[in-house]
């Protein structure tokens, strides 16, 4: 064989190269680094993760000022998180007890927003309990409520007693169908924009000069002034 | 994504072949080359071609010659591919591989102008070999032997000319003086300088003999003459002693025959009658056999019709050259003349078939002679013939190929369990719609009815060496029905079995004893007639039987085993017995290991969902040895058990502890599998029957198994008789059938559905709908091409082609097809030189005639000189009773070809030229809605998914468009930046497109998420209005986040799934036949294992003929995120020890990762 296998002494070499870059990379920390899949490395702990092409270089660029002060500040981070997650979690323990003291609201500031957390925590409360009640009430009267206040999008508030309910329920359909009668009327419209119609500014439709028509096309100035 | 990518089928289309005895001895083999696979085929001894070994080498065939060393036994191949290397290969009996001799490297990879890998040309004595590009450069290798007889190979020698082009090379046969090749070459230098073209309308091609001085190690230009400009083949004619030497050169309407120092000897092609006079004749692919005693060639014609040449010559001297009508077979693109008397001809287009010699055309036939070759004012006189029938050849065998594949749907129309696929293949006249199923085939030899309903059926031999089974035995709930094979198959009353009793197993026991087992008993049968009968104890009965020659086990109600052995003299002797826990649910023996008197092995499943292997040695007697679950029948060293569910559970079986391990299991189908032996081409093979049948087998080294295309069967047995060598014997209701199982190793079997499809230009799409509709599936599709005269000829067209017309003529018809009865319900001529293009099914909202077909047309098209048209057309049509036949409604022209159509929102889009049309439809005629004019050059596909549309354009790859309704718009809002040549495309989902370039690659694009949602959410539709990219461009960019270099053109992709449940895959057929699938990975875990793998293989298991795969698969673009299955599935065929350092890299056992490999292929198909 000319060019493959045998017992040349390339991959002989080859070998060794990969004993040695093995035990380079033995000494490094896991975590500091990544293989990528095109078999070069990425160093994990500075922040612009440069990539290293041989684990030799690798090992010279952990020994290389910029990452040790990298390798430095991210221990600090790691104790100062740390620290906080401690300090937190002591803290969930005094809110519970304490509502709010000066030193608690400071701290909380730093971390999260603890004034958003308290305010969604009582509205979702407050929301829950409603939505409870609000089932208990809708039990008895019927479906056209719930559509009233999806129509409206919007929960709109409910008194006791049958007569208002009535009153409510004409509204709820006189409006329903106006907002039918727009909606096909608006896709009617739409239908002779598809159709090649156009508007002039008058609001009076006529043919797009681009479009083909058959001979005997609904003209919408007389179809939709009908209506 | 990530996507798996696995070839389903491999290229069936070839490209060269070449015949020779590469196993040594006196066997002939053919290799063929199928684009990106090298295949070794071999003809059988009943003339059946069969497929030894199938490689493929991952970049593209280009070449390929073969060589034999003087006084060699064994031939060797020299492969020129786009590797930039020449590469030997031989052929290795025993390993069965192609084993690589030499790799030399010469250039650049790629498919260049100046690179050589062209073409090939041998020394007729193999020492020498010439490997030549299209342009400048030849290179010329010395082949020599070592003192150990090994094949050496020098350094490369130049023979190098700038600019020339090279037409042909070929070896001269010259003895054993030096080696010398011959060139047909054109100089274009002059013709390129002159601006004028004077010098290139007085361009000469010349025909330059290479000298290669063996001496001097040495390339020189011995000699170059004119030759005639329409010259495209050499041919070598032998010398040396068998012959005159030189080269036939083949040119336009003639064969002449050229040597140095000798006048050319010339004799003109016969024409055919009918073709028309402007028409030339070419010899497309040539053949030459030589016997001691003589030699002929037999060339081919671009028509189909083979002549044979004879050439009358006196020592050196060449008297007359003969050119004899010989026969008419499809056109090839090789002839292959074996010396066991076949010619092997491998189709350009279309099935390839093997033929047997008749005769060697010794009659008298139509012959053009150089002796009578009349030359008058209007030139040479031509010959003409009538083609007729075959006579001097007989087709024997064809191998199907689906080459070239125009189109194809995966639907389910017939509603089996798996969807069809529904593929448009051929050219012109043998063109055909093939329906192709996931399975094997089969061919039924006979169907009978039985008296009942049978419950089981064996076959026996009455001795073990006879050839043929003896006796048909079926069981029924009551009684055993006994047949005897022999030239018709009777039932027999005299065979000496019970047949008042229902059978549990019937077989040969012993050397020429059989023994029937019933419920109440065993049946032992000697060869002289006497019957010795074993009765049970008690009222109990036999449940199971497990057998092999010299072993039986019964296993009696209440769980108790008997097992008996035949002793020396042929008695049937009890030996032990054995309790077991509960009843058993089946048991099985394996077969007797040669020269053994005993197996060692015996698997009892149990209702307690166990599988226990106990020992039949007669030392340590059924001790248990090991515990798995479900029900049983080892093959070989595995035991594959069947389990209530309908899975196929696999175990493999230590041969000395009887451990099991590896285990495998497979869903087969809806019930529980039985499990039989059979013989599969000489092998044991297993035959599970579940819902439907599969088969387990070994082919090519690799255990498959593979769904059977045939319907549900009770029971079955392996069958062999003089009319059918290798079959089954099944019973299905109350019919028995006897089948043969046809071409191992496929993966899809095929129906075809001849096509009156003709075609004459290039450029021939045909498009295909399958729509169901209604009860019956009704498939329309269409396809074109050139002829203008009715066919008349009673020879049929499929065998001698069209007659032909003057160029720029086009026939066309729409076909209405009902693939269950393959009738043609409707045939709509088209008529006028009009050509169809595109076909879609369209509902036009609120009109009344629902379900319209729309059909693209153009009228009088013409690629050459320059693309011009008449006219285009849209015609519409509607169905008519029940979808079965078509009522045209109206036509529209347009001022373009209409190459896409498409439904949307109950409207028709059309592609026509730049175009993007919406049509609505009107009492007369389309009415033209709105347009956009924007595209860049030529709209091909048009996919659409609520309002968005994805415009595929010709050059330039998809273009994203929407459509609003309340301003009556168009507008394209995200392009491709790469200038893509589609051929194929398939929606993926709202983001996202699949594409495939005709340079071989299949990618994906995504809009950005982003992006996508900023287009969604814009209200007032300013944006997207007025927004404008650079240089004309969209605003918006597509991302290509899937690219893969698939080597071949694909020509359709399509989702579906393969299998019942399964999940969804890209399906792409290619042109050279092949259909492959990209499957998208689930889990992270798969994507690292298989990507390792595939990392792997690259470094240990380098491609064959020397093109680096990571090259080869990123020969356009960079491959992006497909992992390569056809590789990784080369694993098993790695050395065992190679393997074992790939799997513990990978932190596995080889195992695992064929059990890895074999899951994700059982998800795909």
């Amino acid at each position: 064989m000319s060019v493959f296998g045998g017992d040349s002494w390339a991959r002989e070499a080859q070998c060794r190269k990969r004993r040695v870059d093995d035990l380079l990379v033995e000494g490094i920390d896991a975590s500091a680094y990544k293989k990528l899949p095109n078999g070069k490395f990425t160093c994990l702990v500075c922040p612009h993760n440069p990539i290293l092409d041989t684990p030799l270089s690798l090992s010279m660029h952990g020994k290389g000022s910029r990452h040790r002060a990298a390798e430095s500040r991210r221990k600090e981070r790691e104790l100062w998180r740390q620290e906080e997650l401690s300090k937190r979690l002591a803290l969930s323990n005094c809110v519970t007890s304490t509502s709010s003291s000066n030193v608690s609201y400071q701290q909380c500031k730093r971390g999260g927003k603890p004034l958003i957390e308290r305010t969604r925590k009582a509205a979702s409360e407050i929301f829950s309990y409603e939505i409870i009640e609000q089932r208990n009430k809708c039990r008895k009267p019927d479906a056209e409520s719930v559509i009233s206040s999806c129509l409206y999008g919007q929960s709109i508030e409910r008194k006791e007693g049958p007569v208002e309910m009535m009153v409510a329920r004409k509204e709820v359909v006189v409006d329903q169908v106006q907002q039918l009668d727009y909606r096909e009327r608006r896709e009617r419209e739409l239908q002779f924009t598809a159709a090649g119609w156009k508007r002039d500014c008058h609001g009076r439709w006529f043919k797009d000069e681009n479009v083909e028509f058959d001979s005997d096309e609904e003209d919408p100035n007389v179809v939709l002034n009908d209506k | 994504m990530y996507l798996y990518s696995l070839t389903l089928q491999q290229a069936t289309g070839i490209l060269c072949a070449i015949n020779g005895s590469f196993s040594g001895g006196k066997s002939q083999e053919i290799v063929v080359a199928r684009g990106k696979v090298l295949d070794l085929l071999r003809p059988d001894d009943n003339g059946k071609l069969q497929s030894l070994l199938s490689v493929e080498i991952f970049g593209a065939i280009r070449s390929l010659s073969q060589f034999r060393l003087t006084g060699a036994q064994k031939d060797y191949i020299v492969v020129g591919s786009d590797s930039g290397r020449i590469v030997i290969l031989e052929y290795n009996k025993e390993k069965n591989t192609f084993a690589k001799i030499h790799q030399e490297t010469f250039g650049k990879s790629g498919c260049r102008r100046i690179v050589p890998g062209q073409y090939l040309a041998i020394d007729p004595k193999g020492r020498a070999v010439m490997i030549g590009a299209c342009e400048k450069q030849k290179l010329v290798y010395v082949l020599n032997r070592d003192t150990a007889a090994r094949l050496t190979i020098s350094s490369p020698l130049e023979a190098h000319k700038s600019h020339t082009i090279v037409y042909s090379i070929c070896g001269v046969d010259c003895g054993f003086d030096n080696p010398i090749f011959a060139a047909i070459e054109l100089d274009y230098g002059e013709a390129d300088q002159d601006p004028t073209g004077q010098a290139a309308n007085e361009a000469q091609k010349h025909l330059t003999f290479y000298e290669l001085d063996l001496g001097l190690n040495h390339v020189s230009r011995k000699w170059s003459e004119q030759v005639d400009n329409g010259a495209n083949l050499l041919v070598t004619v032998p010398g040396g002693g068998d012959g005159p030497s030189g080269v036939l050169v083949c040119a336009e309407n003639f064969v002449i025959y050229k040597n140095q120092g000798h006048p050319d000897v010339r004799a003109v092609i016969p024409r055919r009658e009918d073709l028309p006079a402007e028409r030339g004749v070419l010899i497309v692919s040539a053949a030459m056999h030589k016997q001691k005693s003589m030699f002929f060639f037999l060339l081919q014609t671009e028509y189909g019709d083979i002549f044979k040449v004879m050439l009358d010559h006196d020592n050196d001297r060449v008297k007359e050259l003969k050119i004899k009508y010989f026969d008419t077979i499809p056109v090839t693109s090789s002839l292959c003349v074996l010396k066991s008397g076949f010619l092997f001809a491998a189709s350009e287009f279309g099935n390839h078939a093997l033929y047997q010699f008749q005769a060697i055309g010794d009659d008298p036939d139509v012959e053009a002679s150089s002796d009578t070759l009349m030359e008058t004012e209007e030139g040479f006189q031509p010959v003409f013939f009538q083609p007729r029938k075959l006579k001097n050849l007989v087709r024997i065998d064809q191998v199907e190929s689906l080459m070239p594949m125009m189109d194809m749907k995966v639907i389910n129309l017939f509603e089996e369990e798996t969807p069809q696929i529904f593929s448009l293949c051929g050219r012109g006249p043998r063109s055909s719609l093939r329906i192709l199923r996931p399975g094997l085939a089969i061919s039924e030899m006979a169907v009978s009815q039985l008296p009942g309903v049978p419950s089981a059926v064996w076959t026996v031999k009455k001795n073990v060496n006879d050839e043929f089974d003896a006796y048909i035995v079926v069981s029924f709930p009551n009684a055993t029905l006994v047949l005897s094979i022999g030239e018709t198959v009777e039932e027999v009353s005299d065979s000496g079995f019970l047949d008042t009793t229902p059978s549990l197993a019937v077989s040969l026991i012993g050397d020429d004893s059989l023994m029937q087992v019933h419920p109440s008993g065993i049946r032992h049968i000697r060869e002289d007639g006497r019957v010795n009968e074993w009765r049970t104890p008690g009222k109990r009965t036999i449940v199971k039987v497990g057998s092999n020659r010299l072993q039986v086990v019964i296993a009696l109600s209440g769980g108790e085993l008997i097992y008996f052995e035949v002793d020396m003299t042929g008695q049937l002797m009890e030996v032990e017995k054995h309790e077991m826990s509960g009843d058993v649910a089946c048991l099985d023996i394996a077969p007797v290991p040669e020269g053994r008197r005993r197996s060692r092995f015996l698997a009892v499943g149990s209702y307690d969902n166990t599988i226990r292997i106990l020992s039949l040695d007669p030392d340590d007697f059924q001790a248990s040895v090991g515990g798995e679950d479900g029900a049983d029948h080892p093959a070989s060293l595995f035991l594959n058990a069947g389990l209530q569910n309908g899975v196929l559970f696999r175990t493999v079986v230590d041969m000395v502890t009887g451990q099991l391990s590896d285990a495998r299991s497979r869903f087969l189908g809806l019930r529980a599998p039985k499990l039989f032996s059979i013989i599969v081409r000489g092998r044991r093979a297993m035959l599970c029957l579940s819902s439907r049948p599969w088969l387990g087998y070994i082919h090519q080294g690799h255990f498959l198994l593979t769904p059977l295309s045939y319907e549900t069967l009770e029971y079955a047995a392996s069958f062999s008789s003089d009319q059918c060598a290798e079959g089954v014997v099944a019973v299905a209701g109350d019919a028995l059938r006897v089948f043969t199982i046809e071409r191992l190793g496929e993966t899809f079997n095929e129906t075809a559905i001849p096509l009156r499809a003709e075609e004459r230009e290039a450029a021939k799409k045909e498009c295909f709908e399958a729509a169901g509709m209604g009860e019956n599936g009704n498939a329309e599709q269409m396809e074109n091409g050139g002829d203008d005269e009715d066919n008349n000829d009673p020879l049929s067209d499929e065998q001698y082609g069209y007659p032909k017309a003057e160029s720029g003529r086009w026939v066309s018809c729409i076909r209405v097809l009902d693939p269950r009865s393959t009738e043609t319900t409707c045939l709509l001529e088209l008529q006028d030189n009009e050509a169809a293009f595109s076909i879609c099914t369209v509902n036009f909202h609120d009109k009344e005639y629902g379900t319209l077909l729309a059909v693209g047309t153009a009228k009088g098209l013409q690629f050459w000189p320059k693309r011009s048209f008449e006219a285009g057309y849209i015609h519409i049509y509607r169905f008519k009773e029940d979808g079965r036949v078509l009522e045209l409604l109206h036509k529209t022209q347009v001022e373009g070809v209409p190459l896409a159509l498409c439904q949307f929102q109950g409207r028709l889009l059309a592609g026509i030229g730049p175009v993007l049309r919406l049509y609505d439809l009107g009492k007369r005629r389309l009415l033209r809605k709105c347009e956009n004019k924007l595209f860049p050059n030529t709209i091909t596909s048009i996919h659409t998914y609520r309002d968005r549309i994805y415009v595929g354009d010709m050059q330039e790859s998809f273009h994203y468009c929407k459509y609003r309704r309340d301003e009556n718009q168009l507008y394209i809002f995200a392009d491709d930046t790469v200038p893509r040549w589609l051929t194929a495309s398939h929606h993926i989902d709202f983001d996202t497109m699949a594409g495939a370039d005709k340079f071989g690659n299949v990618y994906f694009v995504r809009l950005p998420q982003d992006v996508s949602d900023e287009i969604e959410e814009d209200p007032t539709g300013g944006k997207i209005k007025w927004e404008h990219g650079k240089l004309n461009g969209a605003p918006n960019k597509v991302e290509e986040i899937v690219q893969y270099h698939i080597g071949d053109v694909v020509t359709c992709l399509h989702k579906a799934s393969l299998i019942p449940g399964g999940g969804e895959c890209i399906i792409y057929g290619t042109v050279m036949g092949s259909l492959g699938a990209l499957l998208s990975f689930t889990s992270r875990d798969d994507v690292d294992f298989f990507s390792h793998l595939e990392m792997h293989m690259r470094q240990e298991h380098p491609p064959l003929c020397g093109r680096d795969h990571m090259a080869y698969r990123s020969s356009y673009f960079p491959v992006k995120d497909v992992i390569d299955g056809d590789l990784c599935e080369q694993f098993p065929t790695l050395p065992m020890d190679l393997q074992r350092k790939i799997a513990d890299e990978l932190d596995r056992t080889p195992g695992e990762i064929l059990k890895k490999l074999e899951e994700i292929r059982n998800k795909i198909i």
